[in-house]
């Protein structure tokens, strides 16, 4: 029965065949090719559990550092103590001379060492200041920024101490000595991830950014290879005709040939011998091109969207999110995915070359991650580069995506970068379809590498 | 795209246009191909074909001035903060003057907190403070008294800035409050000023001393693009090879190929050390020597692992489809930016197998920090380990895949 209406459809003239015939086309290709179908399968699949698994330990703790205390006495003890108590912080050895503490932190044992100098004891109990001293490894800026804030907090619990009790020696009521010693205090809040829990902050931020690189990777490759192949203009007459059928006898012959682990022997050498030479350039309706184009690309469509669902059910955090968000936040995200596979074929296209459609695929989506401004802030990014920034769609999705799971931000505020994204995503369609319809015009440009 | 237009094709319409598909005289006996030769023809071929060339030298090039682009500025300052100052009185008019004063925040005014929170949603500010009403009443009359300083816990690194740089405002003036105080009780000013920090810390960063966040991420992120360029490239090459039935080569053949592939990176890796970081005032050159015999073992490390990629991908754009993602997932198992003891001991077991596991910090190591190649045996001691078990690979590899050109 299923097969009958899809034996119908695939005779059927217009759009509709256009669509389903070019989808059957890729269904065919992605059954016999495992590392293309892997690409829209498993691949994916296995980048968002991998760093989603990568960061699921949400919170860093117990980085190592050292203490050489030169003091020894009960409040230093009392330092090291504390220290050892601060979840973020272990206390990986006591060192005595700083030639041993200078090669534990080349060799990375310990990042940091807090040193407490001789006369500490002696300073505290004249009311003079003790300092303290950290030093840290600021080449690791993860590692140093935690470990900053931790032994601040911890030196800032001792200070307070020594001095209420200094105060309360003087004769003061304890609870008049803490106003005493700060009259001022601040309560120090974050809002949203109060935790700072790193899966929310990275993972998920970073998943939506692989995801994205791999969209366009396919965007480049599924039409790529047809131009590479020189199968473009057959690929035309399939879809807009179904003469001749691609999804039967021809395509069995093409993909023993491609199993036979030989694609490109195919193409340039055995290209006379086994292949009719097609160059034959073609006038190309950009109607059936459009629908095409969408059939083509319909399996990673698909895949792509069942792997956002599955990136955003792990990003949506534990307290409620609002069902509007989350739905805004999954439009912005299938938008992205859709936007990257005609953005890899705009490339690819423009160049007629799978080639250079990648490397340009990969110069731009590998590193807008660092251009987006999740872990280096958007108004700390140079002036001059806010503007490439502001051109990488995966900056203004992630906006969307941590102001609507993160932020709760009203979905108001961020339906402009939906809007935004949709308009680049229909722009995007019609520029792939004209530049087919230009390819299929210089057949003399097909199967360059 | 005119770059992409061949040589006429016209010259010997037998020969596809594709400069690719030549046929070098040289194909002939494989097995007693020389080091040597092997080493020249490979460099030969690099510079033949563009694909390669652009990806083993040019991109790397361009990636040395591109990365770091986002980063100039290296500090984060003038973070954009609110203020709600709902005491108006001179104490809070003070907290604003020191808070405005401080090169971490930029401020503005806001009425509510509505307005302040509608701020943060659309990212016009970080965070925001708020001055209650009868801050200063309170702080006159002893009893306890607090503001309330709130960050965007979305972004960490904002959120950062915003509390220490309202926490600095905050303090100075809470200090001096008490200093009157002591002062007004009869104590001696300076001595009033010394105790407003029983402990002071002093805090002192080693290695990065700026603490810029380029000089951070970018000498670690070099050793990746480095290893990404190199993979992706080699691939490509013994790939396309492999189309054109010429991968086959002795033991010797092999070596020549890895050398001469490796030896285009390594002048990339000193291009790095010795241009772009010195380009962006990072730390660099502390261990010069044992920065450059790293990336004696790095590059043929790497080089060999492409080898063996390029003959189990067989295709020359195969390469970048399947590995143009990696970088990302590679970087963060590294040890580098995320703590390797936070990973799930799987994962810490199985990022020894990548090359930059060792290698990002056995770089930094040498080259940003100055440890002696001795502090750093054990990744020159993985690097060794994984450039044999590599080789073993592309050995297997060689002895599966027919050496002949029965495949024509």
């Amino acid at each position: 029965m299923r097969l009958n209406k899809q034996k119908r459809l695939s005779g059927q003239k217009g759009l509709i065949g256009a669509f389903v015939r070019s989808a059957g086309y890729e269904r065919r290709f992605l059954a016999k090719n495992p590392w293309d179908l892997s690409m829209v399968l498993w691949i994916p699949l296995a980048t968002v559990l991998l760093i989603w698994w990568i960061f699921s330990q949400i919170q860093i703790t117990d980085l190592p550092i050292g203490v050489m205390d030169k003091d020894r006495g009960p409040i230093a003890n009392t330092t090291v103590r504390y220290l050892e108590a601060n979840p973020n912080l272990t206390v990986r050895q006591l060192y005595h001379s700083p030639a041993a503490v200078e090669a534990a932190l080349l060799q990375r044992d310990i990042y940091a060492v807090v040193i407490i100098p001789e006369d500490f004891s002696r300073n505290i109990s004249s009311s003079k200041p003790a300092p303290i001293v950290l030093q840290v490894n600021a080449q690791y800026g993860t590692h140093s920024g935690i470990i900053q804030t931790s032994v601040q907090s911890v030196i800032g619990t001792l200070s307070a101490g020594v001095e209420i009790q200094r105060l309360v020696k003087q004769g003061m009521a304890p609870s008049q000595a803490a106003i005493a010693y700060s009259p001022i205090g601040i309560q120090r809040i974050s809002l949203f991830n109060a935790a700072t829990d790193y899966q929310q902050f990275l993972a998920s931020t970073v998943i939506p950014a692989l995801l994205h690189i791999l969209a366009m990777v396919i965007g480049a490759t599924t039409i790529g290879r047809e131009l590479r192949d020189k199968q473009i203009g057959r690929w035309y007459d399939f879809i807009e005709s179904g003469h001749p059928d691609l999804t039967s006898i021809e395509a069995n012959i093409k993909n023993d040939i491609e199993n036979d682990k030989t694609i490109a022997a195919s193409t340039s050498a055995a290209n006379n011998k086994t292949f009719i030479t097609d160059n034959k350039p073609r006038k190309a309706s950009i109607s059936v091109l459009l629908f095409g184009l969408l059939g083509k690309y319909f399996w990673p469509t698909l895949a792509y969207s069942l792997w956002s669902i599955l990136a955003l059910w792990l990003a949506a955090p534990q307290q409620a999110v609002a069902i509007s968000s989350i739905m805004a936040t999954y439009v912005g995200l299938v938008l992205l995915m859709m936007l990257s596979f005609w953005l890899g074929a705009i490339f690819t296209l423009t160049s007629f070359s799978l080639r250079m459609g990648l490397s340009s695929t990969g110069f731009i989506s590998a590193p807008s991650y660092a251009f987006a401004g999740v872990t280096f802030p958007y108004i700390a990014i140079s002036d001059s580069a806010k503007h490439w920034s502001d051109a990488l769609p995966l900056t203004h999705y992630l906006k969307l995506h941590i102001a609507q799971l993160q932020m709760q931000a009203p979905v108001a505020i961020s339906l402009p970068i939906v809007y935004g994204l949709t308009l680049a995503t229909v722009i995007a369609m019609f520029l792939a379809a004209l530049l087919s319809k230009r390819a299929l015009a210089h057949p003399e440009r097909w199967g360059a590498r | 795209m005119s770059m992409l237009k061949k040589e006429p094709a016209s010259k010997d319409s037998a020969v596809p246009k594709d400069k690719l598909s030549n046929t070098p005289s040289d194909s002939k006996d494989y097995s007693s191909q020389s080091f040597l030769h092997s080493f020249v023809q490979t460099i030969k071929d690099v510079f033949s074909d563009k694909g390669v060339l652009l990806l083993l030298l040019i991109a790397p090039i361009i990636y040395g001035f591109f990365y770091p682009w986002p980063y100039s500025t290296e500090v984060v300052n003038h973070v954009p903060v609110g203020i709600i100052d709902k005491d108006n009185s001179n104490l809070s008019k003070t907290i604003v003057r020191y808070a405005s004063a401080s090169p971490q925040l930029d401020t503005n005014r806001f009425l509510n907190e509505q307005e302040a929170i509608e701020a943060i949603w659309s990212d016009d500010i970080a965070g925001y403070m708020i001055i209650p009403s009868g801050l200063e009443q309170q702080v006159l009359s002893g009893k306890a008294a607090s503001v309330s300083v709130l960050g965007n816990g979305g972004y960490f690194l904002l959120n950062k800035n915003v509390q220490m740089g309202f926490l600095q405002a905050v303090s100075t003036v809470s200090a001096g409050v008490e200093i009157k105080k002591s002062v007004a009780q009869g104590a001696y000013s300076a001595t009033a000023a010394a105790s407003t920090q029983a402990v002071p810390l002093k805090i002192i960063p080693l290695y990065n001393q700026t603490e810029g966040y380029g000089a951070y991420v970018v000498p670690a992120v070099a050793i990746l693009i480095l290893q990404q360029t190199l993979l992706m490239s080699t691939a490509m090459l013994i790939g396309t090879w492999y189309e054109q039935r010429r991968h086959a080569t002795s033991i010797r053949g092999w070596l020549g190929r890895i050398a001469a592939l490796s030896m285009f990176s390594f002048i990339i890796g000193c291009f790095y050390y010795g241009w772009t970081f010195e380009l962006h005032h990072y730390p660099r050159g502390q261990n010069m020597l044992g920065s450059l015999l790293f990336l004696l073992l790095f590059c043929p490390t790497v080089a060999t692992l492409g080898c063996v990629f390029g003959l189990w991908f067989r295709q020359r754009e195969r390469s970048m489809q399947i590995l143009i993602f990696s970088s990302l997932p590679m970087f963060f198992v590294s040890g580098y930016p995320w703590p390797a003891h936070q990973l799930p001991e799987f994962l810490q077991i199985i990022r020894w197998l990548i090359p930059t596991t060792p290698a990002i910090n056995t770089s930094v190591q040498l080259n940003q920090m100055g440890a002696s190649v001795a502090q750093v045996a054990t990744g020159f001691y993985a690097l060794a380990g994984l450039w044999a078990f590599y080789f073993m690979l592309l050995l297997l590899f060689r002895w599966r895949i027919p050496q002949s050109k029965t495949g024509y």
